[in-house]
């Protein structure tokens, strides 16, 4: 028998006795809208403590597509403001150059910072490397996620810094968290977890956080449709190239069977990252030759690319 | 029962499955991928449904 549902009824919240909107399956509890929005936002600022993802004076970076999980992380964090001394915001987007998917988000991420009075930045592939993504694109789109997630970053680090960032905040939640944690695995590189946690060890690589890597997609909807500001938004029209649309569907089918896998995968990264605490697993940092950000190897992988796509 | 569906298609269903979770079984929708409500409220799947509810059923797109 599972709490608070009585067969032939709907279930009701576990603080309050309202109708719920969501099940929490790992720790078998029903929440009601109110309590679904405290319990978000009192879990990312956790995160952010616990994490020291935000220090006092920081200026933060919020990487807006537009979409929900950007839209939420801009909302829970403005609602956490006063609870992070001096620290300020401001958000950035970046236009691809997608046809018949960037119009709608870019509306949605241009009104939601004016509601909330953020400072937004928007930033193009045209003006990066001289091409919308569309263009970029052609013939090989089967590569689509890998170039435009190559230039997205570079496009978002620049930003944040020409603003006077000292850190770049993204709207990863824990389904696409642990959806890494399996891509990885599959393609036999465990490592790389590791590796790409590092913070950063030069004056011009900015921090990543991720404050909603703790909250399952699921209830990031939920958290915005129950106040108002949830919307249907066109899918990006190349993700169906892309594994983890593949990984994306196989995982959410395994964890709805077996609830707490997606927790488990992310539990696993951990470990593998408290076994290398002290070890040196960032690679030696070296500077590109042509573009001088700090890089693995000879040349980064935005001037790379530019090779291959003759820019 | 009225249920509209993630690509805003309308379906009249005759029978009632008698809850959410049951429904979304029935059209193989996966319950992590779309968020469901009940007469514009929203409604977990274990909530049970009534011959005259109106349920929407929406796909939440990956990324954002
Ligand atoms: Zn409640
Ligand atoms: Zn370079
Ligand atoms: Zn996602």
């Amino acid at each position: 028998m599972e709490p608070h549902a009585v067969p032939g009824e709907s279930p009701v919240c576990a603080c309050c006795a309202e109708p719920a909107v969501v099940y929490q399956p790992v720790i078998r509890r029903y929440l009601c809208g109110t309590h679904l929005v405290r319990d978000v936002e009192e879990r990312v600022r956790t995160t952010i403590l616990e994490t020291g993802q935000i220090h006092a004076g920081d200026r933060v970076a919020v990487g807006l597509s537009g979409g929900k999980d950007s839209t939420a992380l801009l909302v829970i964090l403005s609602r956490l403001l006063p609870t992070l001394p001096g620290a300020s915001f401001v958000a950035i987007t970046v236009d691809e150059g997608i046809a018949g998917y960037r119009a709608d988000t870019m509306r949605a991420a241009k009104s939601l910072t004016q509601r909330l009075g953020v400072d937004h930045r928007i930033v193009t592939f045209r003006a990066l490397i001289g091409d919308d993504l569309d263009t970029l694109l052609i013939g090989r789109e089967t590569h689509a996620c890998t170039i435009c997630g190559i230039l997205r970053k570079k496009a978002l680090a620049d930003a944040a810094r020409a603003a006077g960032a000292t850190s770049i905040a993204t709207g990863h939640n824990l389904d696409d968290e642990a959806q890494s944690v399996l891509m990885n695995a599959f393609r036999g590189d465990l490592p790389r977890l590791v590796r790409t946690t590092g913070t950063g060890t030069s004056e011009t690589f900015l921090p990543r956080i991720k404050p909603l890597m703790a909250i399952p997609e699921k209830e990031i909807a939920s958290y915005l449709f129950v106040q108002d500001l949830f919307s249907v938004l066109p899918e990006c029209p190349y993700t169906k190239y892309a594994l983890r649309a593949e990984v994306r569907a196989l995982l959410s089918d395994y964890e709805c069977h077996h609830p707490g896998t997606m927790q488990h995968l992310i539990e696993s990264k951990k470990t593998i990252e408290q076994y290398c605490a002290g070890t040196p697993v960032m690679e030696p940092l070296h500077r590109c030759r042509e573009c001088g950000d700090p890089c693995s190897g000879d040349l980064c992988q935005v001037c790379r690319l530019r090779h291959s796509l003759g820019k | 029962m009225k249920v509209i569906l993630p690509d805003q298609g309308i379906r009249v269903m005759e029978h009632c499955p008698g809850t959410v979770g049951a429904l979304l079984h029935e059209i193989g929708a996966n319950p992590l991928e779309v968020i469901v409500s009940r007469n514009g409220k929203l409604v977990p799947e274990e909530a049970t449904i009534g011959r005259d509810d109106e349920i929407r059923i929406i796909r939440i797109a990956h990324g954002g």
